[in-house]
């Protein structure tokens, strides 16, 4: 796999939550602004690039039975590290996200990508899918955020985009994460089937063309 | 005795667990004194809000009492002739919507409230949390006292307004502020007297 597939492949045709379903705890409970899904998303992306970098220098080292409880151990210390720096250097919000960042540990996302894939690649190829599935978890993150925040409040990034709005509140409560998150996924799909089909299209008349 | 391949697996282990150790004890170190400043900073910005204009730092002039078994710290604010212009502490009001509610108040020696802010909460967003975004509701404290205020919501027949389909909230922190106001109430005297203690303390350790 080439640098630009494990790109694509992290941020958008694998993407942990759009595609993958995975790791949708801190997707209830962060996503209620796109603020709060940023910076929820860039912690992840953190952890997730120490974790990848550390397991791919490690990997061939660490004996194949222990290796489950070391990749723990390692993502353990990088969220501990996070949740601490951002304590001191981001109090405020820390204090909004305080209880979702030492849930990172349990986001199986990262442990899947220190064994599907830190554990069989070098460390820039590890880096690099680091990068691309946190920006695409990120990217999921702030588009669910953005999507409630402007549906409940019609605001976006705390900044009022529409003047006398009547707040639809429940978007702005847990169950209206599921539903934009419903939403997004159909759009999402219905998206990548027209993509699909112009590119058939287009192969055809290449062919019939040639 | 370990075979080969058991040794390895127990090294690997051992070694993962202290490097890791080793890095979280460095991280601590580096981050310890800015959470300190940042947590400093923020009460700061907490005890602005709530106390009138002093010129004395509240949190180096903090005293400590016993309520109930736990140690209650009391933050007093003074004018410039160290004159106490309030007090204020934090009550927990622990029958929130969900979770506790933390609630600074500042209440001027004769017993007056001067201001209500609530320093952390995990209430609905956007019905229980009134309690934080509506200034109006909050500044409704301001001024009451346990002779001036029937201290519940007016759901329950007092002085103070509930919100639209959140009356717990309100309820919890009324409750709370109230409870607050008849602990000093009560111990009025030796709060005072307290405070004044602690000032004289402060003059002493200036002096030679």
């Amino acid at each position: 796999m080439n640098r630009m597939d494990i790109v694509r492949e992290g941020i958008w045709r694998n993407n942990t939550i759009f595609v993958q379903l995975l790791g949708m705890c801190p997707l209830l409970g962060v996503t209620t602004s796109a603020e709060n899904g940023l910076w929820m998303g860039l912690a992840t992306m953190l952890v997730l690039l120490g974790s990848n970098l550390v397991v791919s220098m490690i990997r061939g080292v660490i004996p194949v039975h222990v290796r489950i409880p070391c990749y723990i151990t390692i993502i353990a210390a990088f969220v501990t590290i996070v949740d601490m720096a951002m304590n001191a250097w981001m109090h405020e919000t820390y204090l909004v996200l305080g209880l979702f960042i030492p849930l990172i540990v349990v986001n199986c996302a990262i442990m899947g990508r220190a064994e599907g894939f830190a554990s069989k690649n070098g460390p820039v190829e590890s880096a690099i899918d680091a990068l691309s599935v946190g920006g695409g978890f990120t990217l999921a993150l702030v588009l669910l955020g953005g999507v409630r925040e402007f549906l409940g409040k019609g605001e976006i990034f705390g900044l009022q985009v529409i003047g006398n709005y009547t707040d639809m509140l429940m978007f702005v409560l847990p169950p209206g994460a599921f539903i934009a998150l419903g939403l997004m996924l159909a759009g999402i799909n219905v998206l990548n089937r027209r993509f699909e089909q112009r590119r058939t299209v287009e192969m055809e008349t290449a062919r019939e063309r040639a | 005795m370990l075979d080969r391949e058991q040794r390895n697996m127990v090294l690997a282990l051992l070694i993962v667990a202290v490097v890791s150790t080793m890095l979280l004890a460095t991280t601590d170190m580096f981050t310890r004194e800015p959470i300190a400043k940042a947590q400093r900073e923020a009460l700061h910005r907490a005890l602005m809000q709530v106390m009138p204009p002093h010129t004395n730092d509240p949190q180096k002039d903090a005293f400590d009492v016993q309520r109930e078994g736990s140690k209650l710290r009391i933050y007093p604010a003074r004018d410039a002739k160290g004159g106490l212009l309030a007090l204020a502490w934090e009550e927990i009001a622990p029958d929130g919507y969900s979770g506790r509610i933390r609630i600074l108040m500042a209440v001027e020696p004769d017993g007056v409230l001067h201001a209500v802010r609530i320093t952390d909460h995990r209430e609905t967003p956007g019905l229980g949390d009134g309690i934080v975004t509506n200034h109006a509701w909050l500044a409704s404290f301001q001024g009451k006292s346990l002779d001036n205020a029937k201290w519940k919501v007016r759901k329950d027949g007092g002085d103070f307004d509930q919100f639209t389909g959140a009356t717990i909230s309100p309820r919890a922190v009324v409750k709370a502020v109230h409870r607050g106001l008849l602990f000093f109430r009560e111990h009025r005297d030796d709060l005072l007297q307290l405070s004044r203690g602690s000032e004289q303390k402060a003059v002493m350790e200036e002096g030679p």
